[in-house]
């Protein structure tokens, strides 16, 4: 395909790579990518005047808004339909940051279209003299890139080209090959699982996603079922996977997808959007890295998984480390150990961005754990005094799962729940009976 | 006489003949003096130069002679991967003959599988510090699992001749792969094999090192999955039957016996930590913390251990530790209380304030009381209206290790 391209394409483009720093090169990249793409469908590739070309990704970016949305209660009623019932949230205390507002829009003042021009007008210059360094050494670094198969696909993958690799598996899609650059318009689409060539005209350009994010997130607000979010999500992964973008947009996806699947209880997808995330991070590239590995920490604590939390604690960098949401885990992960329940169930009602939702589940089991201690360690208490400690959401609440851990037993039964005493003598064998049978063994689906 | 290439495979061909494992081995070992002298008659050996001599001797022994010199090259030119590299293909053309015949040629194997470990390990050693990435302790790792296979399955060899008596040497090559490239769960196979396979011998006749390599390892995971009743049955038994000049052996296996022992509640004596001073640096605050029940000193303690902890895998557990310093703790109040029956929360609750746990309420205290006696610490109960601990009239604080179930964990 380099054939076809005209040399000062391919000046500009070795200019371009030159320019590209660290922040900007997966920006730069797929800008590149898609211009040149665009010559190419309008026949302008040997027309343009590439040396006066500008990336807006290589101008100097104002910095990033970030919103800082306050901590939102968790809202008991968000999402209906495919939400757990709530029963184990107290209303009161929970925080949520479900969508933290994450494209940053340098929205250019209008003032500043003159100081932009300027700063066009010194890039031109510095073309120019670019031009003339890169005369001598652009044509080495484009043969250097030839090596692999596809100018675009090479940056961030050390995979080698299928014809150099003879272990291809030829069932395996290699991706390299089929790079494309998507040309659908549509802002929805559902998800379909891959079982031949993508076509270009049902991939999303990366303006395009961009766009679908912003639609996903108003209508996840406007409390859409959660089925079509994730299969639009699922899609907008898909076509991000397909025109390799691996940039900071991409980690905002699967962030969000997280995020929204954490809420909705779909710990299937939850833990692909974890996997992804740390692959994400280790590339190198920005995001809520603390909050997700404080996610992290939780999800090894629900599943049990002492040799891996071993292995993650050992890993912290002294950053993440002093990290609220990461200290929050492991205190979590403390309190676990020590069997302080009342720690633990304070961190529960405290916790912060959506570390709850994944303390939901295994909030049960360590009710019944610390019930045991607690039957052993009284002769009596009451029923108020259960519910406080263990965070329940009303003494009703709290009653019932006695009831359902067979250990309802009071010395004074007539009385109302407010002023029920539990007799923890026949209590005891019960919950320990019942917790080794109902919470042994632990099952999560798709788990790391 | 320095040896030359004929006179190699002479000598290879009397081993075969004679079924002497020992010598096979001691032939095929790169670092055995003959192999010096093979690279001198030989300027610079390479597959292709070394083919004529295919057909000298019955393969798959020719293959393996070239190999073997091979190797001694690559090594003589430090070139560890490529050394690795030839090694595995020596292993390779190995089981071929391996699989055909009986137990003598174990030594020979167990040779060859030790120095395909170290020269992987080699291998990725030197990439590191060149900033590549190889994976050859994972390739080892495979090869050693084929090699357990080609041992389980001898159906044809009388039982004292059999290759089955390599297992458990094998088992111990590849856990120390697994372990190394951090894959430990891949163990899980390997064991369960074992545990499900009813035609090899039990583990009591097999070497002596053979099986204290292996309950090492079977102890060790299952410390790291918190199966602490099973982790100390075994690494006891690895510890009494390990050589007494196995010095560093048995380090490493106390170093996992004696937090387990601590847990217990059995403190390691001062002789023990004489003895074993990499262990006396690690352990010992932590020993002193709880002979004086001083929880600050204790959270001290795995603050400047962290590191050297996380290495060994051994933080989450010395953080459990905690409960027996706070013990200690509770016992002080209690004999500060003249060993009463009756001690309010709120002496406790102090207790813990001045041990350093700042901006813990009365409610936590509470409850870290109520853990103590279900953990069978401490001996009575709680009265919640009246804020009091009832404790028993005598054994009010059994000896730790006293208590009906020490290693169990909810």
């Amino acid at each position: 395909m380099s054939d076809a391209w005209p040399p000062q394409l391919k000046e500009w483009v070795a200019k371009c790579l030159g320019q590209m720093t660290d922040i900007n090169r997966t920006e730069a990249q797929a800008e590149l990518r898609q211009v040149i793409a665009d010559a190419f469908a309008a026949h302008t590739l040997w027309t343009t005047d590439w040396a006066g070309v500008q990336l807006r990704a290589l101008l100097p970016k104002p910095p990033p808004q970030f919103n800082t949305t306050p901590n939102l209660k968790r809202k008991k009623s968000v999402i209906g339909f495919h939400h757990k019932p709530p029963e184990n949230s107290p209303a009161t205390k929970k925080v949520k940051k479900a969508l933290k507002s994450s494209t940053s829009s340098p929205a250019l003042d209008p003032n500043d279209r003159a100081a932009l021009e300027q700063r066009a007008q010194r890039f031109q210059r510095e073309h120019e003299i670019e031009r003339e360094k890169s005369r001598v050494g652009g044509q080495a670094a484009l043969k250097a890139n030839h090596h692999t198969s596809h100018l675009f696909s090479g940056f961030n993958s050390r995979s080698a080209s299928p014809s150099e690799d003879p272990d291809a598996d030829p069932n395996v899609m290699d991706w390299d090959r089929y790079t494309i650059v998507g040309t659908s318009q549509e802002i929805f689409k559902d998800y379909l699982r891959l079982t031949t060539d993508p076509k270009p005209e049902q991939i999303r350009p990366y303006p395009i996603l961009q766009q679908t994010l912003l639609e996903l997130k108003k209508r996840f607000r406007e409390r859409t079922p959660y089925n079509w979010i994730c299969s639009q999500f699922k899609s907008l992964r898909q076509d991000l996977t397909v025109q390799r973008i691996k940039n900071e947009f991409t980690v905002q996806v699967y962030e969000i997808h997280g995020r929204i699947a954490l809420e909705c209880g779909d710990m299937v997808e939850y833990n692909q959007c974890q996997a992804t995330l740390k692959t994400l991070y280790d590339l190198g590239l920005p995001g809520r890295v603390e909050e997700f590995t404080a996610y992290r920490i939780l999800m090894l604590l629900h599943g049990r998984n002492r040799t891996e939390l071993n292995i993650l604690v050992g890993q912290l960098t002294p950053k993440q480390k002093a990290d609220p949401a990461v200290q929050h885990a492991l205190s979590v992960q403390r309190a676990l150990a020590m069997g302080n329940y009342h720690a633990l169930f304070g961190l529960y009602s405290s916790a912060p961005n959506m570390g709850a939702y994944i303390m939901d589940h295994f909030v049960a089991r360590e009710r019944a754990r610390a019930l045991v201690v607690i039957t052993r360690a009284y002769k009596t208490i009451p029923l108020s005094f259960i519910h406080q400690e263990l965070a329940f959401e009303s003494l009703q609440q709290t009653h019932e799962f006695l009831t359902e851990h067979s250990a309802a037993y009071f010395t004074n039964a007539t009385r109302p729940d407010a002023q029920k005493e539990l007799d923890c003598k026949p209590a005891l064998p019960q919950l320990t009976q019942v917790f080794e049978t109902k919470y042994r063994k632990v099952l999560i689906k798709g788990a790391i | 006489m320095p040896m030359d290439f004929s006179t190699f495979l002479t000598q290879i061909n009397d081993a075969l003949n004679a079924e002497n494992g020992p010598n096979l081995a001691y032939l095929l070992r790169p670092t055995s003096p003959h192999g010096k002298d093979l690279l001198k008659s030989f300027r610079s050996p390479t597959a292709s130069t070394l083919a004529h001599f295919k057909g000298s001797i019955t393969s798959p022994w020719d293959e393996i002679a070239i190999q073997y010199v091979l190797i001694c090259s690559h090594i003589a030119r430090l070139r560890p991967g490529e050394a690795f590299k030839e090694q595995s293909q020596l292993v390779s053309l190995f089981f071929r003959f391996f699989i055909e015949n009986r137990g003598w040629t174990l030594p020979a194997l167990f040779s060859i599988l030790r120095d395909l470990r170290d020269l992987a390990h080699d291998a990725d050693w030197h990439a590191k510090v060149h900033n590549q990435n190889t994976e050859c302790m994972v390739e080892a790792a495979r090869t050693v699992a084929k090699a357990f296979s080609s041992c389980m399955t001898d159906r044809l060899s009388p039982p004292d001749e059999s290759r089955k008596w390599g297992v458990y040497y094998v088992v111990g090559l590849a856990m120390k792969c697994y372990f190394k490239v951090k894959r430990i769960s891949l163990t899980k196979n390997i064991i369960k094999v074992l545990d499900n396979s009813s035609d090899i011998p039990a583990l009591e006749f097999y070497p002596r090192s053979h099986q204290v390599t292996y309950r090492y390892y079977l102890g060790m995971l299952s410390f790291l999955n918190e199966e602490y009743e099973k982790a100390e049955q075994e690494l006891t038994l690895a510890f009494y039957h390990c050589h007494i000049q196995a010095h560093d052996n048995q380090a490493r296996i106390l170093a996992y016996l004696i937090p387990l022992r601590i847990l217990k509640g059995h403190l390691p004596s001062d002789e023990l930590m004489y003895r074993f001073p990499v262990l006396a640096d690690i352990f010992s605050p932590f020993v002193a913390a709880i002979r004086a029940g001083d929880l600050a000193a204790y959270e001290r303690a795995l603050e400047l251990r962290e590191a050297r902890l996380i290495e060994l895998n051994l933080l989450l557990t010395l953080e459990k530790g905690r409960e027996l310093c706070m013990r200690g703790l509770f016992r002080r109040v209690w004999l500060a209380a003249d060993k009463g029956t009756r001690i309010p929360i709120s002496m406790f609750h102090a207790a813990l304030l001045i041990s350093g746990m700042k901006d813990i309420e009365v409610e936590e205290a509470e409850c870290l009381v109520a853990n103590m006696v279900y953990k069978g610490f401490m001996r009575g109960y709680i009265s919640h209206e009246k804020q009091m601990v009832v404790l028993a009239a005598n054994n009010a604080f059994p000896r730790p290790a006293e208590r009906p179930a020490p290693l169990a964990s909810l």
